[in-house]
């Protein structure tokens, strides 16, 4: 099972590797619209990669209530 | 003296081509529309008509305008627009950008705001042409990019809705999906309005002191770039709406001065 500091890593590993966001950009209390300007196209291609990640399977009310990436860690943390 | 009556005839033809086009569409939705669904073919064929008809009726209301002297209109590299099959794309400075557009184009799928498909009239006419509701999400992307591969031609605005201030707004990324998607071109065309006018915000009775030149300036296109290994298609979408909206701002501040 993963430690949360490797969900973090993971997490942030995907949003770098799916938009080429920079690491100084990707804090935990970072809001995935404001501030990285994600839409509803980016939510679904984030939680494909995610999926492939984790195995866990994300639903559209679950992308709806993630609002920073703290939340992303939270939910997978959560789950696994 | 003169610029005030000037005005007032401004105001006035204005506010006659605002009741022209509403009546029209009325007219349109209850009369042409019917008789275009009843006509025989498959759905694809029926669209082209009912989109055809919206051409030749935007290109009338285009010529009437311009014969009141509200506006004239200016189409530079029209040719560049009779290719079928393309992802055309628009800035949106102007509340009828979309009429300009559409008035060049004998067939074009739009995607058009939600507030269309609310009108009972308009969505008459929206529904029969086969337009597409602007739903956000992954589902709206696959659909235009199967138009694409249909061989038809697509219409985005990539701003999604006008600016308070005639200036080119922030860039969605929905059409770098689309075409990414469907690995088509873009092909670029610049609306530019002198003076600003029709903007959001602005009432019909707040016009301009002369009439309004319009220029739409048919580009080359812009290709998607090769992604590089292992970069997501979320960062090409980022790079490809960069690289648009920057053409976009040296494209017009060359119109400009």
């Amino acid at each position: 099972m993963p430690s949360r500091d490797e969900i973090i890593a993971m997490v942030k590993e995907v949003l770098q590797q799916e938009f080429d966001f920079a690491d100084a950009d990707l804090k935990l209390d970072t809001h995935l619209v404001d501030d990285l300007d994600l839409d509803s196209i980016d939510a679904i291609d984030m939680a494909v990669r995610l999926e492939e990640r984790t195995g866990l399977h994300f639903e559209d009310d679950d992308l709806k209530s993630l609002q920073t990436i703290r939340d992303i860690v939270d939910k997978i943390d959560g789950r696994i | 003296m003169i610029p005030l009556v000037s005005r007032a005839w401004r105001v006035l033809v204005t506010g006659f081509s605002f009741a022209l086009f509403g009546f029209g569409g009325m007219v349109f939705a209850l009369f042409v529309v019917p008789v275009l669904r009843c006509l025989p073919g498959e759905p694809r064929v029926r669209e082209f008509r009912c989109q055809y008809a919206v051409h030749r009726s935007f290109k009338c209301f285009v010529r009437v305008m311009e014969f009141l002297g509200l506006l004239a209109v200016e189409v530079r590299n029209a040719e560049r627009l009779r290719e079928p099959g393309q992802l055309v794309v628009a800035n949106h400075p102007t509340l009828l950008d979309v009429v300009f557009l559409v008035s060049e184009l004998p067939q074009a799928d739009c995607v058009v705001k939600q507030a269309v498909m609310a009108n009972p009239f308009m969505r008459s006419t929206a529904v029969s042409s086969g337009y597409f509701a602007n739903d956000p999400g992954d589902a709206l992307v696959e659909a235009c990019a199967g138009r694409l591969a249909e061989g038809r031609t697509l219409l985005l605005f990539p701003e999604g809705t006008r600016t308070d201030d005639g200036r080119l707004g922030r860039f969605r990324r929905g059409a770098a999906h689309v075409a990414l998607r469907s690995g088509r071109p873009l092909r670029p065309v610049v609306i530019h309005c002198h003076p600003p006018s029709l903007m959001r915000g602005q009432r019909w009775y707040q016009v301009a002191d002369r009439k309004l030149r319009i220029v739409l300036e048919c580009c080359e296109v812009v290709a998607p770039e090769e992604l590089p290994a292992g970069s997501g298609r979320g960062a090409a979408a980022r790079r490809l709406s960069s690289r648009l909206r920057d053409f976009y701002a040296k494209r017009l501040q060359n119109l400009d001065s």
